[in-house]
């Protein structure tokens, strides 16, 4: 039997390079915010089909961002994507313009008509099919949104640790809880570091996917501790490591298929979105298939052994007094 | 299969029969059932406006409800003018502002952002003195200016229930110098009308009875005493009346308008995804599992099935995230029927029977999965509870799919799998993923 707990340290390493990833992705560009945690307006509109061509694209983008400054005196970033419509006879792929609006005030109506107004006429698109969306935020309510989000997480946090302390008893369920949080916290700051290297937008899909990475990620470090506590009636005399080790490797197939039909669904999510356009399901599914991935990869590797590693120090602790 | 065996498996089937054709046609028999084309999309899918409103208080504290639920009344009423009916306003109580969300329709002229700035205005409520002989074509009379009271004159408006004859009125109090002004006026009026209006429109013209000199009157409602509609029409007038003296103004700072073609281009893609996650996902487990799998893909039908039912019979408005928890779900929901299947591998290769198999597997299994689902079903509270729009509706889809899960992947699955395992060509260890030299697990 492959003894994957003599084996811990490759893993914590690989971990750790990560984490270092998203440090050095968090030093260089910081978080990008959305515009829900930055607050601002965003307006998105339908490109007639030969306004961008590969070289134009930055020329024009440039030159919408400084018509919105010269129509309300605000800074603005454009940015170009490509949408399809599928409610047409035929779908159809079209360009859309981002145009992104300050970070202290929304615009008033008056303003985003006028911003609205000025792009149409520069760039002589159909007023009727031109507007796709827009959304305007005040700052606060970011703050608000990540208060609630920390909170809804710490929350999860001491009611799994209750759950499992009250089931796993036989685990010592106390320790066994919190390092299944150890395992949960070590895929959150894998999710995190994705964002950052990917520059991926924190925003209300983040907090989702981050709370449901902490559910599946439990659930994946549940399993093996179900069959630690079955095993521990079992076999009574083997050593705790070997003990874990078993049990890991008894649900192996297990976790290893769970993971492939939840990624077989997200993944199935992120590819329709991604062909499509849709950008407010690619940026939700794609960290949820790295969180899910995670999950699964700590439940092995991070969070049972490092729950054998405490247990065996305080094995050793116990012992010392004794010697005195 | 022996009989009853035989029997339970086929009510499965039948079970899993009526509620496909339940969500697919919305009707059964004649009966109208909900189905899943009756799901209330989120502003996401069907395009529309979703704006917060907050109150903005002097003293900026948060409103009360009763304050809050008076806005909302102010604000239904705006836009029952405007014709738009089907919207839907809620609020936040603890954080004090309304979410309004209104949904585009074809061929609707309706401008978002003049709709928003519009119900954000608080309205104004006057009680005028009216002449008998100006009335619209209904029989309403119109505004004249000329005013009793302002809304601002009124400390509070409540409907109340009458000890003597049960029947429903409004209990008016108002401010010091509105009483002042109310009393001179029926001094005056008696046995005339005094109408309310709200901004330009009539919402009462109750007629003087007396001279009221306390500050305190009451509005008596036509009708039944006591009766349903009576008592509607008290509470909902005395709300317009106390929205009328509303203590904060509305300010929109979140809006978020999105075209309806975004929306259905993005349902349709969804879907699309749906019906591909699902198809890969039985295959997968036909392919590793054989004919456990076969069975636990019909169980996940059954639990997709019953999950559509459940969102649709809730009400619960489902957007883009609440799609995706869907088909998230269904890639989880199976994690129960892996659980119990490799469990009755194990069973097999250690040399049990299939039947004995079978029911240790499951036996087993179920301490792990129990486990394990109340754990994310945790999660999915805390998400539920801190959660908002959006995420609400990912956290019913992904709370709802584990409860599900249970009764399919666990009781559904037995049932079926024990049926069939009866049947004397399922006997064969190779349709459990086990080969028989050597025991050794297959895959």
């Amino acid at each position: 039997m492959v003894n994957l707990y003599n084996k811990r340290y490759y893993f914590f390493i690989l971990s750790a390079l990560i984490f270092v990833a998203g440090l050095i992705a968090y030093f260089a560009f910081g978080f990008k915010l959305d515009i829900q945690f930055e607050g601002g307006t965003v307006i998105e509109m339908r490109a007639n089909k030969d306004t961008f061509t590969e070289e134009n694209t930055q020329s024009i983008t440039a030159q919408i961002a400084e018509l919105v400054q010269n129509t309300v005196n605000k800074p603005a970033q454009v940015q170009k994507s490509t949408a399809y419509d599928t409610s047409a006879s035929k779908s159809e792929s079209y360009d859309v313009i981002k145009i992104s609006i300050g970070s202290m005030d929304t615009l008033t109506n008056d303003e985003l008509s006028s911003v609205k107004d000025a792009v149409i006429k520069e760039l002589k698109l159909d007023a009727d099919k031109a507007f796709i969306n827009e959304q305007s935020v005040e700052p606060f309510i970011g703050k608000e949104i990540s208060q609630n989000g920390v909170r809804a997480v710490l929350i999860s946090f001491v009611l799994i640790i209750l759950y499992v302390w009250f089931r796993f008893k036989v685990m010592s369920g106390l320790s066994a809880g919190v390092f299944a949080i150890i395992g949960v916290l070590h895929d959150l700051m894998v999710m995190v570091a994705v964002y950052l290297v990917f520059r991926l937008p924190i925003n209300e899909s983040f907090i989702a996917a981050i709370l449901t990475v902490v559910g599946y990620s439990m659930n994946d470090t549940i399993i093996i501790y179900d069959r630690v506590r079955e095993n521990s009636r079992l076999l009574k005399k083997v050593p705790l490591p070997e003990l874990v080790n078993t049990s890991i490797i008894q649900t192996l197939n297990r976790s290893i298929n769970t993971v492939v039909t939840s990624l077989i669904a997200i993944t199935t999510v992120f590819v329709f979105a991604e062909i499509n356009g849709i950008a407010s399901m690619s940026e939700f599914s794609f960290p949820l298939i790295i969180g899910i991935a995670a999950g699964c990869y700590s439940s092995i590797f991070i969070a049972s052994p490092l729950w054998v590693m405490w247990k065996e120090s305080q094995k050793k602790n116990k012992v010392k007094p004794a010697k005195v | 299969m022996k009989g009853r065996n035989a029997v339970k498996f086929f009510s499965i089937l039948v079970i899993t029969g009526i509620l496909t054709w339940i969500a697919y046609y919305g009707s059964i028999l004649g009966f109208d059932i909900p189905g899943g084309y009756d799901m209330r999309p989120g502003i996401d899918i069907s395009g529309g406006i979703d704006a917060r409103l907050y109150a903005v208080t002097e003293d900026g504290s948060v409103p009360s409800k009763e304050d809050l639920e008076a806005a909302k009344a102010v604000i239904g009423r705006r836009l029952d003018d405007k014709k738009v009916y089907d919207r839907s306003i809620t609020y936040d109580a603890q954080k004090g502002y309304l979410l309004v969300q209104i949904p585009h329709k074809k061929g609707e002229a309706f401008d978002p952002q003049k709709s928003i700035e519009e119900i954000g205005k608080t309205a104004l409520l006057t009680f005028q003195e009216v002449d008998e002989n100006k009335k619209d074509e209904l029989g309403n009379y119109l505004p004249t200016g000329k005013n009793v009271v302002v809304g601002d004159d009124v400390e509070d408006a409540r409907a109340e229930i009458s000890q003597q004859d049960g029947s429903c009125y409004v209990a008016l109090k108002f401010k010091k110098e509105g009483a002042a002004k109310f009393a001179e006026a029926t001094e005056r009026l008696i046995g005339q009308p005094i109408a309310i209006f709200m901004d330009d429109q009539l919402i009462s013209a109750p007629t003087v009875q007396a001279h009221i000199t306390g500050g305190e009157a009451t509005i008596s409602i036509g009708g039944q005493n006591g009766s349903k509609a009576q008592k509607e029409e008290a509470t909902n007038l005395a709300q317009l009346i106390k929205s009328g003296s509303l203590p904060f103004k509305l300010e929109a700072k979140q809006v978020n308008n999105i075209s309806p073609t975004l929306g259905s281009s993005a349902l349709s893609v969804s879907l699309l995804a749906f019906v591909v996650a699902f198809i890969l996902i039985c295959l997968f487990m036909i392919i590793y599992y054989r004919l456990p799998g076969f069975v636990a893909s019909i169980a996940l039908f059954l639990h997709t099935v019953m999950e559509i039912l459940a969102l649709s019979w809730l009400g619960i408005t489902i957007t883009l995230p609440g799609i995706a928890g869907l088909i998230l779900t269904i890639g989880m929901a199976v994690d129960a029927n892996v659980i119990i299947f490799e469990r009755i591998k194990d069973e097999l290769k250690s040399g049990k029977t299939l039947h004995a198999a079978i029911d240790v597997g499951f036996k087993r299994a179920f301490s792990a999965i129990l486990d394990g689902n109340l754990t994310t079903l945790i999660a999915a509270a805390v998400l539920l509870k801190f959660g908002t729009g959006p995420i609400q509706s990912f956290a019913y889809t992904l709370g709802i799919g584990v409860i599900l899960s249970f009764i399919t992947a666990v009781t559904a699955t037995r049932i079926m799998l024990r049926a069939i395992s009866d049947l004397d060509i399922a006997k064969h260890k190779w349709l459990y993923g086990v080969t028989m030299r050597g025991g050794k697990a297959n895959g």
